[in-house]
């Protein structure tokens, strides 16, 4: 995936409507703070009707993939959380989730709103970004929280 | 920026000084596209589904794994 099927992806969702939060590495990408990822992580409103929006928008920005078709509803709000989907081309994936353990929900993540090339992308905030990551343990996670805490002044709580 | 001096890895590693810049989104997208072609994936296409974070996490590092290892293996062959 390069940058255009990126910020096509991104558009698709604007259009559709999706009601998502851009959260993990890409997210701090949006506020300066860059490192590589594999991922792109989509926090989804957990409703039937918004994974349909996503399932559109994944449709439309990879020319109908048939695996989309994968991605139910029912897994997610039901016993799958989590939700991996590869594209059909390109090195980035999205882990789509609606919930993140205990830790937060779309409903709880303060989020702001970004932009590239036009199409407006949901973030979520440094703060919150560092509430997701402090709390993990995976040490990549915790270096990241350190780096939001020190670049954004978002203080220990 | 200049240089920064460290009297260990341990202090470079504990340095955060990381300058926060206008046009992230751009700069990441660049950075992972380098990235990528140093060490290129090769992923399962279509969806997978996991019950917790972790479960995700732990197929997550079996792919990365497999990733390096060819890649590790793409170095040591000869051109």
């Amino acid at each position: 995936m390069d940058r255009d099927e990126i910020v096509s992806v991104l558009k698709a969702l604007e259009e559709e409507g999706v009601q998502y939060v851009l959260i993990g590495a890409a997210a701090m990408g949006f506020h300066g703070l860059v490192r590589a990822t594999e991922a792109l992580d989509l926090l989804i409103h957990p409703t039937a009707e918004n994974v349909e929006g996503l399932k559109r928008a994944f449709r439309r920005a990879w020319d109908n993939d048939p695996n989309v078709e994968a991605i139910s509803a029912a897994d997610l709000l039901g016993e799958y959380p989590a939700v991996r989907y590869y594209p059909p081309s390109g090195d980035l994936y999205f882990d789509v989730l609606t919930r993140l353990g205990e830790m937060a929900s779309f409903a709880t993540v303060e989020s702001e709103l970004k932009e590239v090339d036009g199409v407006p992308v949901r973030v979520a905030t440094p703060l919150a970004l560092y509430r997701l990551k402090k709390g993990t343990v995976r040490p990549l996670h915790q270096h990241d929280a350190e780096m939001l805490r020190h670049a954004f002044n978002v203080g220990e709580e | 920026m200049g240089v920064t001096r460290f009297r260990s890895p341990e202090e470079m590693n504990a340095n955060l000084g990381l300058p926060v810049r206008k046009g992230g989104v751009e700069r990441f997208l660049r950075h992972c596209a380098r990235y990528w072609r140093l060490a290129p994936r090769i992923y399962p296409r279509g969806v997978f589904k996991f019950r917790s974070l972790e479960e995700a996490q732990r197929a997550r590092q079996q792919i990365s794994r497999e990733n390096a290892q060819r890649t590790r293996r793409r170095c040591a062959e000869p051109e």
